[in-house]
Order: C-alpha cells, then structure tokens, then sequence
C-alpha cells in the first residue's frame, strides 16, 4: 500500500471510532477509554508521524535548565520550565531532572523493569507495564499505566491525558492539564470596520449623553443654567474646584465609611451612604459634563445670532451643539484611530480635551453645590449688596442704562 | 514608481492594524487521588467564579477536581501534603486584571469538586461570584465554613452526614445562601453571617442532634423552614426586623413555640438582624 493510500485508510478507521473527547481526557480506568486511545494513537500516528525519535536526553550544564518533580503542584510553572527547554531540534534539548532522568519521544517501562526516581517524558507518551517509583511527568503525551504496571508516586500530563487499564495502579496524585488551544484569532479586522465600531461607540455615547441632557433640561433646567453660567462666568476656578475636588473624591470616601462605621447607627446608614455617595459623584460628573456642553452651547447659539441667522435659542439646543462640539473632538480618533502613532496621540488629546471639559463641569457642578448657589454664576449680587442705598440708586425697571460719558481731556 | 509606492502604504497599513484580536484561552484541568491511609482532610478551597458543584467523591477516591479556567487570568490550586492532609484546591488569579467584554458563555469556569465521604473533612470554601451546588450529604464532616461573595450558592445535606461536626459556617457578602436538610448536616454550632444579601435555611431532613443557631445579618432576607414539633427558642437583638410570631410565645426578650421543653428536637436560634426581613415557614416533617 502506497504511504497516502495508507493514511487515508487509518483515517477512515479513526473515523469510526466513536469520538470521546479527544482532549484532556478526564482520568478513568482504562476500559471504556481503549478505543479513544486507539483513536488518538491513529490520529498522532496520522498527524505526527510518531513523533520524535525515542532518546534519551542529556544533562543539562550548570547555566541549563534544570526541573525538579518532586512536586508536581505548580504545573504550570513546570510546563513553562520545560517547554523553555525544548531544543530545536529536539535532539538538541539538554534538561537536568532533580533525582531522575528525561526523555524524548515515546517511553516505555518494560513488565519486567523497575524505574527508581522521576521520569520526565517531552514530547512524547508514557506506557507504563513495569513499576516506577518515583514521578512521572510527560509534555505533550499520555500517561497509560497497563495492567501489572504501577506508579509509586504522582504523575502529571501536561497536554495529554492519564489513564489505568485494568488493575493499573498509580499511588499519588492524578493531574492532567490539557494543552493550551488558543483559538485561532480572528480575521483582523479592516480599517473601516475599525473607523465605523469607533464611530458606533461614539454615536452611542453621544446618543446616551444626549438622552441624559434632554432629561436634565426638562426636569433640572434651572439647576443646569446655573452650573452652565458658573462655567461662563467662573471657568479657572470651576477647573480648580474640579481638579481639587477628583483629588478629594477618594479621601472623602474613605473618611465618610470610617466615619459611619465607628458609630452603630453610622455602621446600618452605610450601605446607603455608599450608594448615595457613589451616585452623587456620577450625576455630579455627568450633570457638570451636560452644563459645560449646555454653556458651549449657548455661547455658540449666541454667536450664530449675532451673524444673523435665526435659530431658537433653548436649552436643548444648547445641548445638543455642545455635544456636538466634544463629539467633534473625538472624530479625529474615530477617523484616523487606527494609525498606529498618530492615532494613539489623538486619543490622548481628545481624552485629555474631555477630562478637561468634565473637571470644570465637575467643579462648576462643586461650586454651584448642584446648581442651588449662584454665587459663581455672575447673576445675582449678593443679598448683602441689596441695601436700600443701592436699591433706591439703581434702576430696577424700565429705564435704560446710561453709559458713562467719557472723561472730558483735561 | 507611484504604484510602488502606494503598494507599500497599502501593505504597511494592512500590518499596522491593531486590532487584531486572539482568541480566549480557556483550559481543562483535572486531578484526583486515591485514598490511602488518610485520617482526615482539612481543605481550603478557592474559587473565584463561574460554575461550582461539590459532591462526594466515588470509593477510593480522596479528593478530585475536574477544572475548566481561563487561563488567562486563572491557575489551577493543587497542593497536598499527605503528610498533615492539608489540601489547597482551586484556582487563583494570575496574569491579567479588568473587565473583560465577551459573551458569558465563552468565559464560564466550571469547577467540579469531590471528596471522600469516608474521610473526615474539614472545609473552607471561598466562592466569589459564583453558582454554586455543595452537596455534603453522607459525608464525614468536621467542620464546615462557606464563604460566598456575590453568589448564589446552594448547599444540600441531601444525606446526614457521619461523624462529630463540630460547626458549620456561611458567610455571604452580597449573596443568597439556600441551605437545605440542615437537620441532617450534625453540626452542634451553625452560624449564618451576612452583609447585604439573604439566606434561606430549612431545617427538614433527619435529626441528628440538638441544634444552635446564630445568624448575624446587617441587610436582607432570612428564610427559616422549621419543622413542625421542632422545639425553637429564639433571642437576640433586633433592629427594623420584623418577623411573623406565629406559633412563638414571648416571654420577655425571648420566643419560644410551645411546648418547647418537651420537643424531640431543640433548636436555639440568636439573632442579630438590622434591616432583615425575617420569614419563618412551618413545614410538615417528612
């Protein structure tokens, strides 16, 4: 029989093998898994040609790799150790194994053998007839233990599976590890899906925001218009207050769960004080977010106006064109995200622009104790200003400013 | 030249493309051990979430475990030392943190644990954000203590179980705890302590002792399935938790159902509850 003829024979015959899990097979004694280990011994005989040549591998120098499998409870730390120790070819592998030997390829301990230390088997199965006493560990292979067979110890399979046939016996610890499938990944993904999933998420957040303003506009608008005007009219100190008030976000939180938890009637309110607090510094952040976006907004529905074009001027339109102008600043990333330098530095800008624009709405928000005090909003003079004098010499109602004349030259 | 030119723009942009995605590393781990002349099991088991059933391991079976993790942020936990029979078993975190977006089902860690009935146990159980089936039932318990965060975890005596049980613990964070056939767990001293969260604890199943309970709940809902005929006598301190006095007497500080003294069965519930609804549900012994 030619060598393909041959191979697709021992396919169809692997085929009708029953199909069990080919991977990692869980540990059993061996009788309903024989025609699975039949299976994948056809199959590694079809896809791995044996594997390699059985060999014993050398002694690693004292700068080479060296396992010890005393203990097998760090398997994962043990396969790294030896696939980094791996040659290529194999033949060139060179492992030390503390108090036992390695090997390549195929192992078998003979009924008659007895194995004294550890046995490491890379790349290849472990078929136990005999007796070892000691660990056996294999990298990429089973471990079967026959009947009359016996291990006086632990073992581990590291990319394969263990089993006991007949009255095979293994005295420790049973481990098997599969071997690690990454998925393959996925069709990368082109430029323009990348621009329009950015360009989604973005809709998305913008949409989101949006939704937040209108609802902040009908239920909140005389709360919104004053953190607006505190941004207008007090805008270094809303970003101070904010940048001040994010450092402090944290330590008050802290002082406020100490505080509560020294007292009983603090310890049962904390639950609720987490919730409220946690809740507090989100509205505040995204109610400052929608104020400073309303106050842009206004600022350029009034400059529109001015150049004569008619637009009505309300609140939902001012929100609705300040996000638009912070969603303008994200389209640059949307658009060009994907270069690698370039784009990683307009994310950067425009996540710095935002945090910017979020630290003074926060701040504005602070300020304004959630849009209640107008003390920052250039509004109102103070109630202690409104004496008699000022209110008598200031016209209330009707009468028009009069400029002040110019100073006459000396 | 032109076109040589653009060719290279073209093949530099398709292997600039950073979003490439790998794939998810989800790996099986399986372990057990045979039963030799162990004399008891004290087990600290970890488990931070995904699917958890515990069960009694098959004859001869010491201890076993049939793991799937994601190996990227997991390591499978196996350390014995047969010598003092301390067992570790789990898995801990490793590698990288954060919210990872991706369908449910491709990340779902599933644990199976299992261990002698004939052994005597020890177990310490911490599950986070689990669901978890522990079914001690016919086991060889010592001491039990189950910690669960942000789980739902439901814990069966399905079977009374052998030996002296010294205490059984539950402590849940943010979860619900179901306990059932808790006559049959043989546990002297049981403790329900909780946060924000709720636990139901039904009491049906074979007496195998007199039993004590003391549940310390701060926010929630406390369930207890009594038989009926179980002399219960109940005290503590109670805060904006009410609970239905049907079939208790008061005397004092104290309820007690009537003919207390004269039940086959005595359980001593303490209470510390803030904020708990408390349920008591009278249920025919079977």
């Amino acid at each position: 029989m030619r060598a393909g003829n041959r191979k697709a024979a021992l396919l169809f015959v692997a085929a009708l093998i029953p199909v069990g899990r080919l991977m990692a097979a869980p540990v059993r004694d061996g009788g309903g898994h024989v025609p699975e280990r039949v299976r994948r011994l056809l199959l590694a005989t079809l896809l791995h040609d044996n594997g390699p040549t059985p060999e014993v591998v050398q002694p690693a120098d004292s700068q080479g790799h060296t396992v010890n499998p005393a203990h097998l409870d760090q398997p994962l730390q043990l396969e790294r150790e030896l696939r980094a120790s791996l040659g290529k070819p194999l033949g060139a592998t060179r492992l030390s194994v503390t108090g036992g030997s390695a090997r390549i390829g195929h192992y078998s301990v003979g009924s008659d053998e007895t194995i004294h230390g550890h046995v490491v088997v890379l790349e290849g199965s472990a078929e136990v007839h005999g007796r070892v006493e000691g660990n056996v560990v294999t990298l990429d292979g089973d471990i079967t233990v026959f009947p009359g067979g016996s291990i006086i110890g632990d073992v581990l399979s590291i990319g394969g599976a263990v089993h006991k046939v007949g009255n095979g016996t293994i005295s420790g610890t049973v481990q098997a590890l599969e071997a690690l499938v990454t998925p393959p990944a996925g069709p990368p993904a082109s430029i323009m899906g990348q621009i329009l999933r950015h360009g989604a998420g973005l809709a998305g957040l913008v949409l989101t925001l949006t939704v937040l303003g209108f609802g902040l506009v009908t239920f909140g608008r005389p709360n919104l218009e004053i953190v607006s005007d505190t941004v207008t009219h007090s805008f270094g100190r809303s970003f101070l207050a904010g940048l001040l008030g994010q450092v402090l976000v944290l330590p008050t939180f802290g002082m406020l769960v100490i505080g509560l938890a020294l007292t009983i009637a603090g310890a049962l309110l904390l639950p609720f004080a987490i919730a409220v607090y946690v809740l507090l510094v989100l509205v505040t952040t995204i109610g400052g977010l929608l104020a400073v976006a309303h106050a842009v907004g206004e600022r350029i529905t009034h400059r529109r106006m001015a150049r004569g074009i008619v637009v009505s001027p309300n609140s939902y339109r001012y929100v609705v064109t300040g996000l638009g102008l912070v969603a303008a600043i994200w389209l640059g990333w949307v658009a060009f995200g994907w270069v690698p330098v370039a784009g990683t530095l307009m994310l950067m800008a425009a996540g710095l622009t935002t945090w910017t624009v979020a630290t003074v709405g926060f701040g504005a928000a602070l300020l304004s104790r959630g849009g209640i005090r107008e003390h920052f909003a250039g509004r109102l003079i103070a109630p202690e200003m409104m004496t008699d004098e000022y209110l008598w010499a200031t016209p209330q109602f009707g009468v028009p400013a009069v400029q002040r004349p110019p100073k006459q030259p000396e | 030249m032109r076109r040589l030119v653009l060719l290279g723009v073209v093949l530099g942009l398709h292997d600039l493309d950073p979003s490439r995605c790998s794939g998810q590393a989800m790996r099986a781990f399986s372990v057990t051990r045979p039963v030799a002349a162990e004399r008891f099991l004290h087990v600290t088991l970890d488990f931070g979430g995904g699917t958890v059933v515990l069960v009694p391991a098959s004859a001869g079976e010491l201890y076993g475990l049939q793991l799937r993790y994601d190996a990227d942020r997991s390591a499978p936990v196996q350390q014995y030392d047969a010598r003092t029979g301390i067992l570790h078993l789990g898995v801990a975190s490793v590698g990288s943190m954060g919210v990872r977006v991706t369908s449910r089902a491709q990340l779902e860690q599933t644990a199976r644990f299992e261990f002698s009935p004939d052994v005597p146990l020890a177990l310490y159980a911490t599950l986070g954000a689990s669901d978890a089936t522990i079914d001690l039932g016919g086991m060889t318990l010592t001491e039990l203590e189950i910690r669960s965060t942000a789980t739902h975890a439901t814990v069966d005596f399905s079977r009374p179980t052998r030996g002296t049980c010294k205490s059984a613990t539950f402590t849940v964070g943010a979860a619900q705890v179901d306990v059932r056939h808790l006559a049959q767990a043989g546990c002297e001293a049981l403790r329900v302590d909780g946060g924000v969260g709720g636990a139901s604890l039904s009491f049906d199943g074979a007496w195998r002792r007199d039993l004590s309970l003391v549940v310390d709940l701060a926010m929630g809902r406390l369930t207890l399935q009594l038989p009926r005929g179980t002399g219960v006598r109940l005290t503590g301190q109670r805060f904006l938790a009410p609970f239905d006095s049907k079939g208790f007497v008061r005397t004092g500080g104290i309820w007690t159902t009537a003919g207390y003294e004269r039940a086959p069965h005595k359980l001593t519930v303490e209470l510390k509850a803030s904020m708990v609804g408390i349920d008591v549900q009278w249920i025919e012994q079977r």
